[in-house]
């Protein structure tokens, strides 16, 4: 994480997120998958092909890719179709988009109920016998039952969650990093999924973007450094109120 | 000259010049500001390596001098709601912390009986103009007990002229030992953890050997804190200087 600043000399945090070796591996059709739209199958962070057996890298060799590391899927409508091998670079986002975010949360293993759903506890003096972390009653006399989904001690973290709304301050497409605004789930250098954003207030965001996605052979010739409008950029002076 | 042999003595070659090499020494001497160097972690080198970029370039438009915890820095600030748009602090600085594009420092000056410390962000870009008005290095990298000592030590004039500085050599040493205000303090800076060499006890010697209880001399032969930066600093030296030359 990295503090950026606007122009008007606000400080915000940004996370940086690096595009490694990700390649479109499948195409999954409407009917195939049984869902509303298509599928595409990607891969990201090449990882040594040994540790698997053969079978796991067969679509792999129908990509043509060396074998990765994660495999998600992407609900894609039909003209946003990919041929599989394609890679895909930082580029295919743009400064002033509004992204998600997923990722692994942290795994913080069995922890008790006060840290992990954030209950009160008890006192730590005035006679409480053996109990100042302790959940107390869990139900009560007429239900005479515990229900479904009592929140109780258990494993913590190490689950799937989404950060909603981030915006996309700067790519760098040398080295294929996007600088999103905010925190984002995960450990440090831990595996990420990244997708346009699904909130209604950002619907109209995107103008333009590289559609289907960013191909590098093609004539389009970016600079190393893609800016968003508000962002300030350390080639200029410093920031004077008028 | 006659030898004990009676020939002639042998031929003894004239000693070879010793060059000393003025200008690497210099380098190695050179500072380095300690933001640049990336602390201990697990996080990718190339995240450092793109930071650095970004604190060169605006190194680049914005001069920031070498400084020292114990200087005394005048900083510009642009301010929306000051009159002339623009605020000038003048003050000794405490502490430097933050790595990157984060980095600090804090100032502290006694303005009308008042103490005032601001923390300044040195990549902000709201930041128009730092000046080394006095440059005098201290006997200690944290001089947050100013804040316990007595205000005639954290006083400076507002419209204090820069010193010139003599060569372009050492930074000078203020060995003073500051006095302090009566107990209590923010801190017990008599215990050795903060290994304060800039303050004159007047505690009784019971209480500073009581303070004692309270040393880890073992800390010192920790291997595993131990953080070799020489290589790490070598490398970013030699970034520097390539870059800043462009």
């Amino acid at each position: 994480m990295m503090p950026i600043w606007t122009k008007s000399g606000e400080k915000r945090a940004v996370t940086l997120l690096k595009v490694q070796d990700c390649h479109v591996l499948r195409y999954v059709s409407k009917e195939e998958s049984g869902g509303k739209t298509a599928k595409l199958l990607v891969g990201g962070k090449n990882v040594s092909p040994f540790s698997k057996p053969e079978s796991a890298h067969e679509i792999f060799k129908e990509a043509g890719v060396p074998r990765k590391q994660k495999v998600t899927t992407f609900n894609v409508t039909d003209d946003a179709i990919i041929k599989p091998g394609t890679p895909l670079y930082a580029a295919h986002f743009r400064p002033g988009q509004f992204v998600d975010v997923t990722a692994k949360t942290i795994g913080k293993g069995f922890q008790g109920v006060m840290k992990r759903w954030g209950f009160k506890g008890q006192p730590a003096s005035h006679g409480q016998t053996k109990t100042h972390r302790r959940p107390g009653a869990i139900s009560t006399n007429k239900a005479a039952k515990v229900y479904r989904g009592k929140k109780m001690p258990g494993k913590m973290g190490n689950i799937y969650r989404t950060s909603f709304g981030l915006k996309v301050w700067r790519i760098n497409t040398k080295h294929d990093i996007i600088y999103v605004n905010g925190s984002v789930p995960g450990h440090t250098n831990c595996l990420v999924k990244v997708r346009d954003s699904k909130l209604p207030t950002y619907k109209d965001c995107n103008k333009n973007p590289p559609f289907p996605t960013f191909f590098a052979d093609g004539d389009e010739e970016l600079p190393e450094d893609l800016f968003d409008e508000e962002i300030f950029q350390f080639t200029d002076p410093s920031v004077t109120f008028a | 000259r006659v030898s004990s042999d009676g020939k002639p003595p042998k031929f003894q070659p004239p000693p070879k010049p010793v060059i000393i090499d003025r200008k690497t020494q210099k380098e190695e001497r050179r500072f380095l500001s300690p933001e640049f160097i990336p602390p201990r972690g697990r996080t990718a080198p190339l995240k450092y390596y793109i930071e650095r970029k970004d604190m060169i370039q605006r190194r680049k438009v914005l001069n920031i001098p070498e400084f020292y915890v114990g200087h005394v820095l005048a900083v510009t600030t642009a301010d929306p709601f000051a009159s002339d748009k623009s605020k000038r602090f003048v003050g000794i600085c405490i502490q430097r912390g933050g790595k990157g594009l984060g980095a600090t420092f804090v100032l502290r000056n006694v303005i009308e009986e008042q103490g005032v410390e601001i923390c300044y962000e040195l990549y902000s870009p709201r930041i128009q103009a730092i000046e080394v008005l006095k440059l005098e290095k201290r006997l200690d990298e944290n001089l947050t007990y100013l804040r316990d000592a007595l205000p005639e030590y954290s006083t400076f004039d507002v419209n204090m002229r820069p010193v010139p500085r003599m060569a372009h050599e050492e930074i000078p040493v203020n060995k003073l030992q500051v006095r302090m205000k009566p107990k209590p303090w923010s801190k017990r800076w008599e215990r050795p953890k903060y290994n304060i060499k800039g303050i004159k006890f007047e505690l009784p010697e019971h209480k500073m050997k009581a303070a004692q209880k309270w040393s880890q001399p073992w800390l010192e032969f920790d291997m595993l804190r131990e953080y070799d930066t020489s290589k790490i600093e070598a490398k970013i030296r030699k970034e520097l200087s390539e870059e800043l030359e462009k």
